[in-house]
Formats: structure tokens, C-alpha cells, sequence
């Protein structure tokens, strides 16, 4: 290890969080786990940018709201990560499953009778849990894309530590990915995307948000388009303690015709009106510590 | 694990519960409810895991965490006010000691998931020998340790009752769990 690499460990997407997550969800008797998770929300407040980014973000979800209330909104979306994360690691490393609840189980339903579907998701609730819960219940084979961890032991750490029967395809290679992708919804796979933000260089598309403009990633829409099936938007929402919701919303069908961008922008536009429904109804599990949205010029 | 489905009555078993006293309530619930048919367009997938019910590990958490509060407020030289947003974060520090300190070593000796079992016990006792002491002390803090007792009294007699009513117990999971 080199001499700068020791401590980018302990930053916060670092691979001691997560050592210590996982030593925490192996030692932690269970009735102590709130008052722990707690104190390690508190303790994460600590981390600014975090904490900047998703106060930023509420006061666009939440308009007119002050800093002070935010700021403790921004401690129960640091709470409720805290829970969702443990989760994760709880099913990986104990096979702890949490209650599943479903709603839009005929929508559901249909994603699995299809031959091949995209489920469109967000940074919401697990996503991890619902993949996994997926891949373990469903007849279908599931494979979930989503960005590679920043730092490089914290992503060895991960694959290291993956659940089995769940394929985990990392979006930095774009075309390679896009082929295989294809070829996979084509034999009947469902291929699960994180549709709420877009990272690194992937190709995006306009949108709109809570009344402000954003970017959304073109690879599902154009995917979806390209292998002529319907993207089901899929939030899985975290409840209370081991107790999570599976939303299944009605499809998006990509009509093709002679204007290929409006074909997008309409299926853009139920997307963002899905999205809008469920983070504002659930703003404390929208796991954005970034800002979302360009600052507007002074 | 075993999970039953479309049950939504199956939250109220007691094997998802963990301490004798949650148990029996949950069993009393859970006699005093009809057999619901579950709602048309939802799902259920409850599993059957006794740390499951977040009412009771909720419950016990906020207890444990209060008791030790009062405790460690009590005992620092400081003005009350003071003491109590002292022994706050104080608490929590002391809570993680057990399983820091012990969670390794135990899980060395003794291997995966029966070490927390211990930890469990051994944290619990902490609070024990904590309560004894502050129980006969002179302390406001002993109202505190005194509910502590009488909820470890209204647990033990639960656990009695749960044992002597244990063919009725499992005929009632079974009829729900079908």
C-alpha cells in the first residue's frame, strides 16, 4: 500500500465504513441495534458535503422549507440509509431476509410473465435487497447495473463480499455493456438500472424534476427501445425495521415513430413523474448526497 | 428460513418475537385476531425470525438506552441538566463496549452467530450488576433501576406462563402459519 493510500480507508467512501458495517451486523445484538445506528447517523452528520448535499436537494423537494427543519431531515435520510445498508449486509452475511410487502403486484406480476424487461429504479430504500430478493424469487434471471464504487478497496470489498445468483454488471464500459445488455432482455433477462442520476461520462437525457431541469441516463430508454420491451419503474421503500415495500408501477412502452427524441422525452416524462411521486412522498429515502440540481446562476 | 405469505396475521407470531414477555403479548394479539384474508392487491413475505418485530426491538432499545442514561447521568459530578446531555452520548459509547471489546473474542471461541447470543447476555448482565447497585443507592437514578427489576420480573413470569401453555402457543403459530 502506498503511503498516501493508508488513510483514504477512513474517508467516507472508504473501506472501513464498510469493514465496520460488516463487523457491526456480525457483533451487534439486535435489540442494542437502534440506539447504534443512532449514534452512527449522528456521527455521519459530521460528513459535509453529505450533509450540504442532501439539504440542498430537500429544499427543492420541499420548497420554502427552512435549514434548520432540513437539517434534521437530513438526519433521518442518513438514519434510514444507515438501516437500508445494514440490511444489505444483514441478507449477504446471515441471510436475514426483512418482511416484503408489494404493491402493484399485477404490474409485477407482468414484468415476470414478459419475455425481457428493464426495471427502472432509483437511489431509493435497498435496492441491493430488492435485487437480491428478486433474483431469489423470480423465474426470470435479473442482472443489475449500477456505478462502480469510487474507491478501489471499498469495490474489491464489495465483490468480495456479493451475495450469490446475482449478476452485478458495472456501468464503465458503456458499449460492450449496451451489447450485452441487449442480447440479455432479448433471452428474456430483466436488467435492473438506477434511473434517477447520472454518473461519470454515460450518455444522458433532458428531464425535468421537480420543476427544475436535470439529466436522466439514456441507457435504459434507449435499450428498452432498441429490444422493444416496456421499462418498469420499480421503487423498493424502506417501511420500518425489516420491513420494506416493493412498488411496481404501471410500464413504460417506448412507441417508435419518425421522431426519435420526443419517443424519449415522453417515456422521460412518466419516468420523472413516477420518481417526483415517490421522493416526495418519501423524501427521506432519496439517497442523493449530492446535489441534484445545477445551482442556478446568480 | 422458514417465511409464511399472504398471512398478514403472521406478524403477530410469537416466534418472531424475541424476549418471553413480547412473546405473550403477541401471542394474546394474535388469539384476539380473526383470520384476515389478505388484501387483493398486496403481497406479504414474512419470514419467521424471532428479532423480526421492530415494536419490541424498538421498545428495548429505548429501555436499555434510557436506563443506562439515568445511570450515567447519576453518577457524574455535574449540575442534572448537564448531566443528562452528558450521559447521552456517554450511554451510547458505553452500549458499544461490550460488543467492541467482547463481539471478537467470543466470536473466536465460540464461532459465528452463537457469540452475539453471549454478547446479548453479557450486556444485559452489565446492566444487572448496574441496576443492583443503583437500586440500593440513594440515587433518583433508582426509580429507574427499580422498573428496570420489575421489567425483568413481568419477563421471567412471561416466560413461565409462555412454558406452561406451550401445546397452545404452537397449535395457534401452526393455524396461522398453514
Amino acid at each position: 500500500m502506498t503511503r498516501s493510500a493508508w488513510w483514504r480507508r477512513f474517508l467516507v467512501r472508504g473501506v472501513f465504513w464498510r469493514q465496520l458495517l460488516r463487523f457491526a451486523i456480525l457483533n451487534v445484538p439486535p435489540w442494542t441495534e437502534p440506539v447504534i445506528m443512532a449514534f452512527w447517523s449522528t456521527f455521519f452528520l459530521l460528513w459535509g458535503p453529505g450533509r450540504r448535499g442532501v439539504m440542498r436537494n430537500l429544499k427543492v423537494i420541499k420548497p420554502g422549507s427552512f435549514a434548520v427543519t432540513n437539517f434534521f431531515r437530513c438526519y433521518r435520510v442518513f438514519w434510514n440509509y444507515a438501516w437500508t445498508i445494514a440490511d444489505n449486509v444483514r441478507f449477504k452475511e446471515l441471510r436475514t431476509v426483512p418482511d416484503w410487502e408489494f404493491s402493484g403486484w399485477d404490474h409485477f406480476q407482468e414484468m415476470q410473465a414478459r419475455g425481457g424487461a428493464i426495471l427502472l429504479t432509483a437511489h431509493m430504500g435497498s435496492y441491493d435487497l430488492g435485487a437480491h430478493l428478486f433474483s431469489e424469487t423470480s423465474t426470470r434471471r435479473i442482472v443489475m447495473v449500477r456505478a462502480p464504487e469510487a474507491d478501489p478497496q471499498t469495490r474489491e470489498f464489495e465483490e468480495h463480499h456479493g451475495a450469490d445468483g446475482l449478476r452485478i454488471e458495472f456501468n464503465t464500459r458503456a458499449t460492450e455493456l449496451a451489447l450485452d445488455l441487449l442480447e440479455n432482455v432479448r433471452d428474456g433477462a430483466i436488467v435492473a438500472i438506477q434511473g434517477d442520476r447520472v454518473t461519470g461520462t454515460i450518455s444522458s437525457l433532458p428531464a425535468t424534476l421537480f420543476g427544475r431541469p436535470t439529466t436522466v441516463p439514456a441507457g435504459p430508454f434507449a435499450l428498452a427501445m432498441t429490444a422493444r420491451v416496456p421499462i418498469f419503474p420499480v421503487f423498493v421503500v424502506r417501511m420500518g425495521r425489516r420491513r420494506y415495500r416493493l412498488m411496481t408501477s404501471r410500464p413504460i412502452e417506448i412507441t417508435r415513430s419518425r421522431n426519435r427524441d420526443d419517443d424519449f422525452a415522453r417515456a422521460v416524462a412518466q419516468w420523472m413523474e413516477e420518481l417526483e411521486n415517490v421522493v416526495r412522498g418519501r423524501w427521506y429515502q432519496w439517497f442523493t448526497f449530492e446535489p441534484y440540481w445545477q445551482e442556478p446562476a446568480a | 428460513m422458514n417465511v409464511v405469505v399472504d398471512r398478514p396475521e403472521a406478524r403477530l407470531l410469537p416466534s418472531r418475537h424475541h424476549f418471553a414477555l413480547a412473546r405473550l403479548l403477541a401471542y394474546v394479539r394474535l388469539r384476539g385476531t380473526r383470520s384476515a384474508a389478505s388484501q387483493p392487491e398486496e403481497h406479504l413475505i414474512l419470514p419467521i425470525e424471532r428479532d423480526q418485530t421492530a415494536a419490541e426491538m424498538n421498545g428495548i432499545a429505548i429501555w436499555v438506552f434510557a436506563t443506562a442514561s439515568c445511570y450515567i447521568a447519576a453518577g457524574l459530578p455535574l449540575a442534572l441538566p448537564i448531566a443528562v446531555l452528558a450521559a447521552i452520548p456517554l450511554a451510547a459509547i458505553a452500549i458499544h463496549l461490550p460488543i467492541v471489546v467482547g463481539g471478537p473474542i467470543l466470536r473466536l471461541i465460540v464461532g459465528d452467530r452463537d457469540h452475539v447470543k453471549i454478547v446479548s447476555a453479557i450486556t444485559m448482565a452489565m446492566l444487572l450488576i448496574a441496576s443492583s447497585w443503583v437500586a440500593m443507592s440513594g440515587s433518583w437514578a433508582r426509580f429507574a433501576a427499580w422498573f428496570f427489576f420489575a421489567i425483568l420480573a413481568l419477563n421471567g413470569i412471561a416466560a413461565i406462563m409462555l412454558w406452561l401453555m406451550r401445546g397452545a402457543v404452537r397449535a395457534a403459530e401452526e393455524r396461522c402459519a398453514r
